[in-house]
């Protein structure tokens, strides 16, 4: 494996940098505080081009290869990571699109999702259908001129937010993942009603839904083919599971760097934190966790690129990122003490936000299945 | 009219800085490096200056090791059109550097040349300066407004006590202050086709100028911590420990 960064790969995590220190960095405390939707900073990333980050030039992005965008994602998930995960959503939206839409569903829609101007939501979940997506309720039925679809998704990030959505909905009902297919729906379509945004323990910036469908959907709403969305959303979350790990690592680091600058300041009897021998313990374990969390995401992204199955790494980097940014926050509130526990400082956020990563795009567990599957077959 | 402009790679300004343990210098290891901001208001004015049809090219330069080239691609994603590199590993002060920027000036001839007024780093504040005394161009130092008309500059510089405007034949050197601009952000695509734009690598001797230092770095320290303050009763109190603490009254 190459460990030398291309200049493209720089020159993302450069301008990721630039601008989510500033502009991100400024709003993610308030959107932590008040629950407020991330709508400026998602925007602020919309201006510059990072919607599009995911799609290749001929579909408005310019595709610059996973390890520059896993290091964008990191970035922005080190400065807030409630408007990572609202972008990362629209990265399963527009995935969904590039991987299993028609030629012409790709052309009309992608390169307004890549200029900042149509935002996406991924609605897979179900109240009753999480880790086993086969068993989704949510279906759709040809009628004259198209497809009814009825059911309930829950979960989905973005969701009132999002201009389009892409649902997967049971289109033979008696198949499993094979009866699965992907519908693009306007956020306008009649006979769509929204919950209010669920309260959450993290993320409070990045808005999740119950969503459920009434709707009388046009022909060319099926997205690609019939039968084929669990392939495609299978498809999707692979790519998404190495941006999950990104995330992490964005979430992971930052908490890291706070916890090794506040050791380095705060003096307790006499010497600082971080000439006690104890702490420095918990920071060479953080600094281990993290290194080891970096190189499965790189090496999930390189794979990524390399075009084959990349299923195993992208599990293996989502597992362990996950875990990693659990115990890395985990102890960066207790390197702090105190002030890791109170609001002051954004300790106590990197905790939370960092929980959901080892729950969405696949649980721990899952991918535990996935891996265990992989090197057993 | 062609535009010239100076950027330097520094510490990135977000980053805390810190002394090495033998105060032998800053600590640069695992260190972000980022373009020094007073050049991306700089290159911010060259490009503003492009967009609005008064400048026809816009050329970055920028004196650095092979890494220095991150910040030149920066410029051309912002908008310069091409770029020019002068590699060298070795410590670059300022009048060596202002040595090799008055011979790109000679090659390049540009109308107008931008700097940052100085650098984040050293501070120094004098590039600008001497690249005008090299060249023998007039010069107008810390702007904060640059107005180009009928072959000259009107340039607002910030002064102590006011401002002060200058009219300045072209070609001319101009260094910016922190209000001459926002600069924008790069945007991705722009990032993109910046690694198209051309840019050229030359050395200090291939210029012609040798790079050699007249300063000595002795010792870095941290600057003292600031003691925490007190509250006083009175302004009595207060008038007392001005006088007889403070000595300042």
């Amino acid at each position: 494996m190459n460990f030398d960064l291309t200049a493209d790969a720089i020159a993302f995590q450069d301008a990721a940098h630039r601008v989510s220190a500033e502009v991100l960095k400024a709003n993610a405390k308030r959107y932590d505080e008040t629950g407020d939707f991330c709508r400026e900073s998602l925007d602020a990333l919309g201006e510059l081009g990072f919607w599009g980050m995911n799609l290749p030039d001929a579909y408005g992005g310019f595709d610059p290869g996973s390890i520059a965008m896993s290091l964008a994602v990191e970035e922005v998930a080190y400065h807030c990571a409630a408007t990572c995960s609202s972008l990362t959503a629209h990265f399963l939206a527009t995935d969904s699109v590039l991987l299993g839409g028609t030629e012409q569903q790709k052309q009309e829609l992608l390169p307004l999702c890549a200029s900042g101007e149509k935002l996406g939501a991924f609605a897979l979940t179900e109240p009753g259908a999480g880790s086993n997506p086969a068993e989704m309720r949510t279906k759709a039925v040809r009628r004259e001129g198209g497809w009814h679809l009825t059911g309930t998704k829950h979960y989905i990030t973005n969701g009132a937010y999002a201009d389009f959505l892409v649902v997967y909905a049971k289109t033979d009902e008696s198949q499993g993942h094979k009866g699965i297919s992907a519908f693009l729906v306007d956020r306008h379509t009649p006979g769509i009603q929204f919950s209010s945004p669920e309260k959450t323990l993290g993320l409070r910036g990045s808005h999740i839904y119950e969503i459920s469908f009434d709707c009388q959907l046009s022909e060319a709403a099926l997205l690609g083919d019939e039968g084929q969305g669990f392939a495609t959303a299978m498809a999707v979350l692979d790519r998404g599971r190495v941006e999950v790990a990104a995330m992490s690592v964005g979430i992971a680091r930052a908490a890291y760097d706070d916890s090794l600058a506040w050791a380095q300041e705060r003096v307790v009897a006499g010497k600082p934190l971080c000439r006690h021998q104890g702490i420095q313990w918990m920071l060479a374990e953080m600094h281990t966790q993290l290194e080891a969390a970096k190189l499965v995401t790189y090496q999930a992204a390189a794979a990524r690129d390399s075009g084959g199955r990349f299923s195993l790494e992208s599990a293996v980097a989502k597992l362990f990122a996950s875990e990693a940014a659990a115990k890395i926050t985990d102890s960066a509130v207790q390197v702090h003490g105190g002030y890791g526990y109170i609001c002051d400082l954004p300790i106590e956020r990197y905790y939370r936000d960092a929980r959901i990563t080892r729950i969405f795009e696949g649980t721990s567990e899952i991918q535990k299945i996935i891996i265990g599957r992989a090197i057993t077959a | 009219m062609k535009i010239l402009v100076a950027v330097k790679r520094v510490i990135d300004y977000n980053v805390k800085i810190r002394v090495k343990a033998d105060h032998s210098d800053v600590d640069l290891t695992n260190v972000k490096m980022a373009m020094n901001p007073f050049c991306e208001i700089a290159v911010e004015e060259a490009v503003r200056l492009k967009e609005r049809g008064i400048a026809t090219e816009v050329v970055a330069v920028t004196i650095g090791p092979k890494a220095a080239q991150e910040q030149l691609r920066t410029a051309l994603a912002l908008g310069a059109d091409r770029a020019i590199h002068v590699e060298t590993e070795a410590p670059v002060e300022s009048l060596a550097a202002a040595k090799v920027l008055a011979k790109v000036v000679e090659a390049e001839q540009p109308g107008l040349m931008i700097l940052g007024k100085q650098a984040i780093d050293s501070d120094n504040n004098q590039v600008g300066q001497m690249l005008a005394a090299l060249a023998g161009l007039p010069q107008a130092t810390f702007a904060s407004e640059v107005i180009i008309e009928n072959g000259k500059a009107q340039v607002t510089r910030e002064v102590d006590g006011g401002l002060q405007t200058v009219e300045l034949s072209l070609p001319a050197i101009v260094t910016t202050d922190l209000r001459l601009n926002e600069p924008r952000y790069a945007k991705l695509p722009d990032i993109m086709k910046a690694k198209k734009k051309p840019l050229i690598v030359t050395t200090p001797a291939e210029l012609g100028v040798e790079i050699t230092s007249g300063v000595t770095l002795l010792k870095v320290e941290p600057p003292a911590e600031r003691q925490a303050g007190i509250k006083v009763s009175s302004v009595d109190e207060l008038v007392d420990k001005l006088k007889n603490e403070a000595k300042v009254l």
